[in-house]
């Protein structure tokens, strides 16, 4: 049997019945799960109760009857979860704050003679911070009914407001050649994701292959298996295992991604009806008397389908196969560098430093996103995406944009040019360091 | 000649380690191949097991040069020794020993009985970092045997070993031997070499000082001496003026006494001269030991 593929066969079968391993297969679905799963939790959470206690001097924001002090006002509109009362006086609503604990926070409109119109207002509370929510929401219903106040003021009806406010002219981005629209936002979070993924990858099973070369030459076990084995074959058996370790688990990943995300739409189909149901009813009930609101929501909700269009004009079929090809080939190129950097080293913290002209390549890669996104076809992501190092994080920041097929195709073949390159120089070092000691200390004394 | 190197030479850099290096094994016996530390005898194994390329010179097995097939037949417990910390032993020494070539069924038939052997059989399932360092160097003799070479090389093999494990460590060499391998050892422990080597050779700063059968060296060592066991007797022993007693001590009615003669003087002269004074009880000759020999051929080199 081939001595290499034993090599490999070692390197998987141990790797694969590691404990970690099947920890991180779990554990990144659930992460993406999670993603998924908590910002529908958390909307579909009946939030506590709070009271709010409005006491306005000016009387624009409505005022409490003096013979029903606690009467709810319509001006300030009490929703699901925040309910506003009035309160004749500040004092009045300090002291029925310290009685009810409901009550979480009161808000005092001072009356300044100088003033027409209130500029100010303070929302008091004691001790417990009202919930993020209470806060906007005022500010929200203050902002809304000092609005409503200054178009009666100036005779402004509701629809010319609405006019006024609701006309916008769009503006797209769009290829001149296929009249396509560019939907750069949903491109820039792909390329995003697929580039710091790559990243992700070629570090954590390239110092993988480092971490198992220190490990078989801090046992010493290295000097009875190059007896029988080539180094290059030790380092090449190693440097594939773990690539198809690498590959096993991605291939769960996605898998497992999949079925959990399958899973939490299927058990909450339900929930999501009612969700959307509670979300018509408030809807209805803020219609007559808020016209805005109900456009602004509909504004966030228009943006869906773009996301949706967006999405469906990314062409999968050229992004999947070229991230495959970056995710392996930029694997093999670091790999056979980290094994040698491995061989160099004795210990864990020796490699740290010997890997470091492996990292800055990659880091720099990730610190120049901002200006690559900022300009996918410029001068710095064109120069990124072809030199080799750098090539598979920068490229696929950039292929959901789209880049020229002369382009790919030169990024490719350098890289694949380099492999053996890389491969070659490599093992020079790794079969020269490997059974040498006290290679770092070496360097030191000599450079002192 | 089974395993011969002729004019080896192999540098670090501008460091010399092997100079002009000419060694002969004879098969199925045990050679030692000794030296102070950094003398270049590891360099020197890994040139024979091609871990490493000589930059001059030619080592032939069998007449010619040695191939890859032939460093297959080679068993190696280096002196940096280790195994996978985290693998289970049984599963690890079928790893190594289907590296040598072995299939898998071949290597798990041989590896039970050889535990079974050792009476090491349960811990076949256990992870090697639970295993002590004496059990892991059974462990590591195994694997080394296993592929039942011709030529076994062990590298400073009693360091780290119990008094227990160093015991069996010798038998099994032993009985290598007298199953035909040939063995090259490499070792400070003076008092092996005497008690397991054929040959030896000496290397000291890159270069063989001493070679040849220990018996010969220990004899072309020696310094004309002799140890006289003799019934104690009334009267003081006379000697010639030129026979030089190195001591003499008594216990009970026996007494010893370590004479150095002179060049020029036998055996026959100094029982001659104790036959009418006393009643002999044994005469030996006393050889210098393998310690004294190596001490002294390395300061005459000169320390690097």
């Amino acid at each position: 049997m081939n001595k290499t593929l034993l090599v490999i066969q070692r390197e998987y079968a141990t790797r694969v019945r590691k404990p970690s391993f099947w920890l991180l297969t779990i554990l990144v679905p659930i992460l993406f799960a999670a993603l998924y799963a908590i910002p529908i939790y958390l909307a579909l959470k009946p939030a506590e109760k709070s009271i709010v206690l409005v006491a306005d001097e000016s009387g624009l924001f409505g005022s409490a009857d003096r013979n029903d002090t606690l009467r709810t006002d319509s001006r300030f509109a009490s929703t699901n979860n925040i309910e506003y009362r009035y309160a004749a006086t500040f004092e009045y609503a300090q002291r029925s704050m310290e009685a009810d604990d409901d009550i979480k926070a009161i808000l005092y409109v001072r009356r300044r003679a100088s003033e027409a119109i209130p500029t100010d207002a303070c929302l008091y509370y004691k001790s417990e911070l009202p919930p993020q929510q209470v806060r906007y929401d005022v500010d929200r219903q203050l902002q809304r009914i000092l609005r409503n106040r200054l178009l009666q003021a100036h005779n402004i009806s509701d629809d010319e407001y609405a006019l006024i406010t609701n006309t916008r002219i769009n503006l797209r981005t769009e290829d001149l050649e296929t009249g396509r629209e560019a939907f750069l936002e949903v491109k820039t979070g792909l390329g995003l994701v697929l580039s710091i993924l790559i990243y992700f990858v070629i570090f954590m099973f390239g110092s993988q292959v480092m971490r198992g070369v220190v490990e078989e030459k801090s046992s010493r076990i290295v000097e009875v298996i190059v007896c029988s084995v080539r180094p290059f074959q030790l380092m090449m058996g190693k440097v594939i295992g773990i690539a198809l370790v690498g590959l096993t688990q991605f291939l769960l990943w996605v898998a497992l991604t999949g079925v959990a995300l399958v899973g939490i739409q299927a058990s909450n189909s339900e929930l999501f009806h009612i969700a959307s149901d509670k979300h018509n009813i408030t809807e209805l009930a803020t219609k007559g008397s808020d016209a805005t609101l109900q456009m602004q929501q509909n504004d966030q909700l228009a943006d869906l389908p773009s996301v949706i269009e967006g999405i469906a004009s990314i062409d999968f079929n050229t992004i999947v196969p070229l991230f495959l090809f970056y995710f392996i080939f930029g694997y093999l190129l670091y790999a056979t560098l980290f094994a040698a950097a491995g061989a160099m080293s004795d210990t864990d913290t020796d490699t740290q430093i010997v890997s470091l002209p492996l990292t800055v390549p990659l880091l720099a890669t990730l610190l120049c996103m901002p200006a690559m996104m900022n300009s996918p076809s410029g001068m710095l992501s064109q120069v990124l995406s072809i030199i080799p190092f750098t090539s598979p994080v920068a490229m696929m920041l950039r292929i959901p944009f789209g880049v020229s097929t002369a382009q790919v195709v030169i990024s490719m073949l350098l890289l694949l040019v380099s492999i053996p390159l890389c491969t070659w120089l490599s093992a020079r070092i790794y079969r020269s360091s490997i059974l040498r000691y006290n290679l770092l200390t070496h360097w030191r004394k000599k450079n002192k | 000649m089974f395993l011969e190197t002729r004019h080896i030479e192999k540098n670090f850099g501008t460091f010399r380690a092997l100079d002009d290096i000419n060694i002969g094994v004879r098969e199925g016996t045990i050679f030692g191949l000794l030296g102070p530390n950094g003398a270049g005898k590891t360099t020197l194994i890994r040139l024979i097991n091609r871990i490493a390329r000589p930059d001059g010179g030619e080592i032939l097995m069998d007449g010619r040069a040695v191939s890859d097939d032939d460093v297959r037949r080679i068993g190696y417990l280096p002196e940096e020794r280790g195994l996978y910390k985290k693998m289970r032993v049984g599963e690890q020494a079928v790893y190594l020993a289907r590296l040598k070539g072995l299939s898998r069924r071949e290597a798990e038939g041989r590896l039970i009985r050889w535990f079974e052997r050792f009476g090491i059989e349960s811990w076949w399932k256990r992870p090697v970092e639970e295993l002590s360092k004496g059990m892991q160097q059974k462990v590591q003799f195994i694997v080394t045997v296993l592929h039942q070479p011709r030529l076994l090389i062990f590298d400073e093999p009693f360091s780290g070993f119990d008094p227990v494990n160093a015991t069996m460590l010798k038998d099994e060499i032993l009985r290598l031997r007298k199953a035909g391998a040939t063995v090259i050892l490499s070792t400070h422990n003076m008092a092996s070499v005497e008690e397991l080597c054929d040959d030896i050779a000496l290397i000291n700063n890159a270069k063989v000082v001493l070679s040849g059968s220990v018996n010969e060296i220990r004899r072309s060592f020696s310094n004309n001496t002799f140890e006289a066991v003799t019934r104690k007797s009334d009267q003081k022993l006379q000697l010639p003026d030129s026979f030089d007693v190195v001591s003499s001590t008594c216990e009970d009615d026996i007494e010893r006494l370590q004479v150095s003669l002179p060049k020029n003087a036998t055996a026959n002269d100094l029982i001659a001269t104790l036959l009418n004074q006393c009643q002999i009880v044994s005469l030996n000759e006393m050889l210098p030991s393998m310690n004294d020999i190596f001490v002294e051929a390395v300061k005459k080199g000169g320390a690097r």
